[in-house]
């Protein structure tokens, strides 16, 4: 039988053919999973990092296949195993943080806690961020600065996303005067939040006494706004609802303490004395 | 006010007020409404000057297409019914410069409380342009500058009665008429569930004679952009 022939070694003219079908087979998996690949995360993932993950995919798939093909022509592996799981350590040793950075970016692309123009705090690093490449991230903070974050760090560390929602809530604390109406200046607060557009109307806002303070009446007021315009509503707000409640009579508070002498009459007394100028002669 | 003009244009109504005049080559652009006021020179020859109502979710500023109506009351529908009621929904006005055939947006007023709203939850919800208005059974008479009549043909699809307190429309399927008296749209409210439903426009004027205004989103729409909008985050 000629399948059965030995061309050398223990390898049959059958082998030959196993191990060509199987690089066949490898090709043609890895140009679908290629497509599939691309495909599936053109909408998720930048094309530079597509290409990338996409030669990965597909030379990992041949190289298995060329090693199995390998295994079937009877070349013993074994050494070659030794001296790659070698060569695979030192390499793996002086790369560990760049392959690191790499699987998390490649894992930063899949799950996307942010893209590219988001408004993020990685690492108690404020600002925008510029790009998000295979390796690193690059974020301008608010004053304008370029940080370059490795992509492990980015991952592995918690990420806040201030535009990931579409709508967020900010607040202040007013102190009044215990003297003033905390109810009137509830009122004042509502009625101004409401003239303003971008102060959600739902989720509605509030305005609440929350504590009775030592110098102050404390009124909670939160405001919920388009995650685009929250924080020039913010700028603008408080000074606004300082401003009505003066006009309304309400006054801020200030820190104070009520002083109570135990012999007033005394003190007193003693004032008049003092107040009426220089001492006798 | 609305209509195709000719400069020089002076109109002074409904609290607003607006000049358009030759200056040389140029046009003088100045309108004035509440405390807003508005100077603009427009560097053309073309003397045509198109104002017509416009998607009303374009001030002050442009940050979503979609328009929420609340109503005053809630509805209570039948199961398996068509009714068709009447809301109120803001007037936007734009003032558009001709260029031959082609008209371009010059200004955007409006003379209507502005507020915008979270329909849904802050994740997945969207933000809307809110707007308050009662439920009619006969079309309501207003200031056309201000408010306009949405015919909303309410079908309930369900074998339940449903409660419907609000209405979200996208601006990409709004199809506006007007004539002196009245701005208007059609629109359909398709009842899918208990908290589901999905609203479209009916490109159709409410009374015979009414013009079709230029919209600025029609002009945009792509076409994957749907002009429906599938109400899931509650009625």
């Amino acid at each position: 039988m000629i399948p059965n022939a030995v061309v050398y070694g223990g390898v049959t003219i059958l082998d030959l053919l196993i191990v060509v079908a199987i690089m066949v087979i490898a090709v043609f998996v890895s140009k679908w999973v290629a497509i599939s690949l691309r495909r599936s995360l053109k909408d998720k993932v930048g094309r530079e990092h597509l290409e990338i993950i996409r030669k990965i995919v597909s030379y990992s798939i041949i190289v298995i296949a060329i090693i199995w093909a390998l295994t079937i022509l009877g070349v013993n592996l074994s050494g070659l195993m030794v001296a790659g799981g070698i060569a695979g350590l030192v390499i793996g040793f002086a790369s560990q943080s760049i392959v690191g950075n790499l699987v998390s970016g490649l894992f930063l692309m899949i799950e996307r806690p942010i893209k590219i123009g988001d408004q993020v705090d990685i690492d108690q690093i404020r600002g925008f961020v510029e790009d998000i490449r295979i390796i690193s991230t690059t974020v301008r903070t608010y004053d304008g600065l370029y940080v370059r974050i490795p992509n492990q760090k980015v991952f592995t560390t918690s990420i806040t996303n201030y535009v990931g929602n579409v709508a967020r809530r900010f607040g202040y604390v007013v102190g009044i005067r215990y003297s003033d109406d905390a109810d009137k200046a509830i009122a004042i607060i509502k009625n101004l939040i409401e003239g303003y557009p971008f102060a959600l109307k739902n989720p509605p806002p509030q305005a609440f006494v929350d504590n009775l303070g030592d110098n102050s009446v404390n009124i909670i007021v939160r405001v919920w706004a388009p995650i685009t315009d929250w924080y020039g509503l913010k700028m603008e707000l408080l000074w606004k609802i300082k401003k009505a409640l003066e006009e309304e009579g309400i006054e801020i508070a200030f820190p104070q303490r009520v002083v109570w002498f135990a012999n007033e009459l005394k003190r007193q007394n003693t004032d008049k004395h003092e107040l009426s100028g220089y001492d006798s002669p | 006010m609305f209509g195709l003009h000719k400069v020089p244009l002076k109109i002074e109504k409904g609290g607003i007020s607006l000049h358009i005049k030759k200056e040389g080559e140029a046009l003088v652009y100045k309108r004035e409404s509440g405390s807003e006021k508005v100077e603009k020179t427009l560097l053309t020859s073309n003397d045509k000057i198109l104002i017509n109502p416009i998607e009303p979710v374009n001030t002050p500023k442009e940050i979503t297409p979609y328009l929420l109506i609340h109503f005053e009351k809630a509805l209570l529908i039948e199961p398996k019914i068509t009714r068709e009621v009447f809301v109120t929904f803001p007037v936007e006005i734009g003032i558009f410069v001709s260029q031959n055939e082609h008209f371009e947006i010059c200004d955007i007023f409006t003379i209507t409380k502005q507020k915008f709203t979270l329909y849904g939850d802050p994740r997945s919800g969207v933000i809307c342009r809110y707007w308050g208005s009662k439920v009619h059974s006969s079309i309501p008479i207003g200031d056309p500058l201000k408010e306009g009549v949405l015919q909303l043909n309410i079908r309930n699809t369900t074998a339940k009665w449903i409660e419907v307190s609000k209405a979200v429309f996208n601006a990409y399927g709004m199809k506006i008429y007007y004539n002196d008296k009245k701005v208007s749209m059609k629109s359909e409210l398709k009842l899918m569930g208990k908290g589901s439903a999905e609203t479209d426009f009916i490109d159709s004027p409410l009374e015979k004679g009414m013009e079709n205004s230029l919209e600025l989103y029609t002009a945009r729409k792509l076409a994957i952009t749907t002009s429906k909008f599938m109400m899931e985050g509650g009625l």
